[in-house]
């Protein structure tokens, strides 16, 4: 054992560590203080902040972590960090942040105060999942990363078992993700039978230099898509989404909707980009190995993750349901994104992803406080709320804007930038798909607005009063999406720092 | 055919008989003891194949564990032998396309493709090998194993207690 | 031809082939005579009761579930055990990190009581002070006895 080399790749790893660390002692600060749970949330706190600047340090601290023999020192290790996976792990670690304070104010999770240890030791579990997902250069390491992931997800989406809906969404939940992970495995297998390897680099210069049965590399393909398909959710694996999003805690659903997707993404770009990219060209478009078509793939799903979206979340009366269907929807845009396969297209997701953190978080956050209140989700009961909770009211409508993309929010930013990709790669009718999407995207998040600021409520709207910290909460929500709608400069330059995938 | 051949086809009539069984049986019991005999019959195929380790680990998991915890789930539902198990069929036109199309790809992935595969000149016991490997170079994925059976255990633990008001 | 393993994994086949075997040779050369006594479910003598298929009780699954996860630890541990020693401190921390967050797990299930059984609460028998009116007059004859 060359120590050396462990002591190398065990600094390139810190995030992890921190988080695994804190995982132990969340474990054990439940386990001492059974009464009182009041200290766990901040304990949380304390692991995200520190792993946050390991993370942020990461940015130009880039490098290969567990070689895959002591061998050959040379070549590319099982963990790849890189700037890339740190603006993954950085959107992770926000939403996570966000979180903590959601679940202190949900009422939901505070109905089951007893259980907080094991709420944050799952919580922990997954972002310690997802931070190996975003970085993850070996199809084993893919592979138990995402089953830490999952599993969390499962238990948390079924968290608080005083409603039937939480097991219901919790048992589908794991059907699915059980299916899709045996699928993922089987395409795995196939990978690892054709090559030998299941090293993600190694696989790319076997790929290039052999002759392979593209059938059989297809299909393994498309079936590691499935595992990773369910993660993001798009079309034909979104089956779960609706079901899981209404049933799930909303502080859990709005977390699946930011960071597991994000994970789900980092994972996707690294796989094409590591296994099947041989190098970029100038204009930083990938010269993708032919041995499967990536492009069609992508182009095929994304239009339909994001026209099935769209069309279904015109028919729903449950805002979660909505959202659930919205967030579908956006992870289709988002994967046209990366069906551009150029580092243009890759900056487009990046910065998209960063803005969609904030609007989608922050939508989730207003749904839960006006949840608490009135204890309903339906849009229905939204009449005449932007008159009595007028704050709540237009934060929910700037989301909503943003969401649907138009200026002068973030959300118009996020989409322009995907549409200059669209364009420059010559993918017009992609785009005026695209385009089209998000006119009926307007719809449904509209309808909402007009519940809450034209329709006449027949009962009596309830007042929804929100306390200060709340306020300055949705406003530290609400800043980046308004602020970066007009100066974006800093998020576009952090973005294109960021595309740079170790590997090449 | 040599005897090592008919040993194979012999477990892999087992594997199969038995999970037909199992997927047709109309009673839960039967079903999860036939289950028991297609998961015996993928040890013998480890074994055979020489992956001693995880034949090991396919009796001692699969067999041991989850059966157990499956037949266990069967004697916790309320009614166990008057319960009516759906296995009639149903859209069997779109099924057998289904399947055919599948197996077809799987058959012909099988006989077309050039599997990576290299003959191993002595059988000797794989667990060495492996505990070298996770030592070496998978030492990440075995302390990542040690958290998710970690995760997995609070998980459990948790969607399985009662909730005391 | 076979490893090691191959030779114990005989014996475990020969061991589940053999019983039903026997099972099934008997039924074909013992006298098959049924009656309706004879086919009862033998419990001791007494007349069989209700379906053998009771529900169990739901901490039969948690224990099992748990015994699940330690399987797992353990057939991990078999590797580990065998190669520690080649590679000295370091290959001895690797296993003990390993144990020691399966510990905590172990901790953990202690302390939050999911390895307790639960038993019925006894119901003590209430015991009146007067006995009952109608069974005067039998007391006091057992009395004479």
């Amino acid at each position: 054992m060359n120590y050396e080399n462990l002591y190398s790749s065990l600094s390139l790893i810190q995030p992890e560590i921190t988080i695994s660390v804190f995982l132990l002692l969340i474990v054990v600060a439940d386990l001492i203080f059974d009464k009182n749970k009041a200290l766990i949330p901040f304990l949380a706190l304390a692991g995200l902040i520190i792993a946050s600047v390991q993370v942020i340090l990461q940015v130009t601290n880039t490098g290969y972590a567990f070689p895959f023999s002591d061998v050959y020192l040379s070549r590319k290790g099982m963990v790849t960090v890189d700037a890339f996976g740190a603006f993954f792990k950085l959107i992770i670690i926000i939403s996570s942040f966000i979180l903590v304070y959601f679940s202190y104010v949900s009422d939901e999770i505070k109905k089951s105060e007893k259980n907080l240890g094991e709420y944050y030791a799952l919580i922990f579990g997954m972002i310690l999942g997802m931070f190996f997902l975003s970085s993850a250069s070996d199809l084993i390491l893919i592979y138990v990363a995402l089953e830490l992931l999952s599993l969390s997800s499962y238990v948390l989406a079924g968290f608080s078992k005083l409603r039937t809906r939480n097991s219901e969404a919790s048992l589908k939940y794991l059907i699915y993700g059980a299916t899709s992970s045996g699928l993922m495995l089987f395409g795995i297998s196939i990978f690892y039978g054709l090559s030998g390897t299941t090293n993600l680099y190694e696989i790319n210069t076997f790929l290039a230099s052999h002759q392979i049965n593209h059938l059989t590399l297809s299909f393994a393909s498309i079936l590691i898509f499935a595992g990773i398909g369910y993660k993001i959710s798009s079309v034909p694996f979104h089956f779960w989404t609706p079901d899981v999003y209404e049933g799930a805690p909303i502080s859990i659903t709005a977390y699946l909707s930011v960071a597991s997707k994000a994970a789900g993404f980092a994972l996707l770009v690294r796989f094409i980009k590591s296994a099947f990219v041989t190098s970029d060209d100038s204009l930083g478009y990938w010269e993708i190995l032919s041995v499967f078509d990536w492009h069609s793939l992508l182009i095929l799903v994304s239009i339909l993750t994001m026209t099935l979206g769209n069309l279904t979340a015109l028919w729903q009366n449950n805002i979660k349901r909505m959202l659930a269907y919205s967030s579908i929807a956006h992870a289709g845009y988002m994967l046209l994104g990366v069906a551009v396969l150029s580092n243009q297209g890759l900056v487009a997701v990046l910065i998209y992803f960063f803005f969609y953190l904030f609007m989608n978080l922050g939508a989730f956050f207003i749904v839960m406080l006006i949840a608490n209140k009135t204890g309903s989700e339906e849009i229905d009961d939204y009449n005449g709320l932007g008159y009595t909770s007028p704050f709540l009211g237009v934060a929910l409508t700037l989301f909503m804007v943003a969401l649907i993309g138009l200026p002068p929010t973030a959300g118009f930013i996020g989409k322009l930038y995907l549409f200059i990709a669209l364009v420059d790669a010559q993918m017009i009718t992609v785009a005026i798909i695209a385009l089209l999407n998000t006119v009926i995207a307007l719809y449904y998040y509209i309808r909402v607005l007009k519940h809450m600021f034209l329709t006449k409520s027949t009962v009596e709207t309830q007042t929804v009063s929100v306390i200060r910290p709340n306020i300055i909460f949705i406003i530290f929500m609400l800043a980046p999406v308004l602020i970066f709608g007009v100066y974006f400069g800093p998020v576009v330059d952090f973005a294109k720092r960021c595309v740079q995938i170790l590997g090449l | 055919m040599s005897l090592y051949d008919i040993i194979f086809y012999l477990f892999a009539l087992l594997v199969l008989v038995s999970a037909f069984i199992t997927v047709t049986s109309k009673n839960i019991v039967h079903s999860a003891f036939s289950l028991m005999f297609t998961l015996f019959g993928v040890a013998g195929i480890y074994v055979l194949l020489g992956a001693d380790f995880l034949g090991v680990v396919q009796l001692l998991v699969y067999v041991g564990g989850i059966l157990i915890l499956m037949i266990f789930g069967v004697m916790m539902t309320n009614e166990i032998t008057n319960v009516d198990i759906k296995t009639g069929t149903t859209q069997v036109v779109p099924a057998i396309i289904g399947v055919g199309l599948f197996a077809g790809a799987l058959t012909s992935m099988m006989l077309r493709t050039g599997w990576n595969s290299q003959p191993s000149e002595n059988m000797d016991t794989t667990t060495y090998a492996i505990g070298k490997l996770l030592l070496t170079e998978y030492v990440l994925i075995f302390e990542l194993l040690g958290m998710l059976l970690l995760v997995a255990l609070i998980g459990a633990a948790s969607v399985a207690r009662k909730e005391k008001e | 031809m076979l490893t090691e393993f191959g030779k114990i994994f005989i014996f475990i086949l020969l061991a589940v082939v053999f019983v039903p075997l026997i099972v099934y040779v008997a039924k074909f050369i013992r006298p098959a005579r049924p009656t309706k006594e004879k086919l009862k479910i033998y419990e001791c003598g007494e007349n069989p009761e209700g379906s053998p298929w009771i529900k169990f009780n739901i901490r039969f699954y948690v224990i099992a579930l748990i015994f699940l996860i330690f399987d797992v630890e353990v057939v991990l541990l078999f590797p580990w055990a065998l190669t520690y020693q080649d590679f000295g401190f370091y290959g001895f921390m690797v296993g003990i990190i390993f144990l020691l967050i399966l510990g905590l797990g172990m901790a953990y299930e202690w302390r939050k009581g999911d390895l307790e059984w639960e038993r019925p609460k006894p119901i003590p028998p209430i015991l009146d002070d007067e006995p009952p009116a109608e069974n005067e007059e039998l007391k006091e004859e057992s009395l004479t006895i």
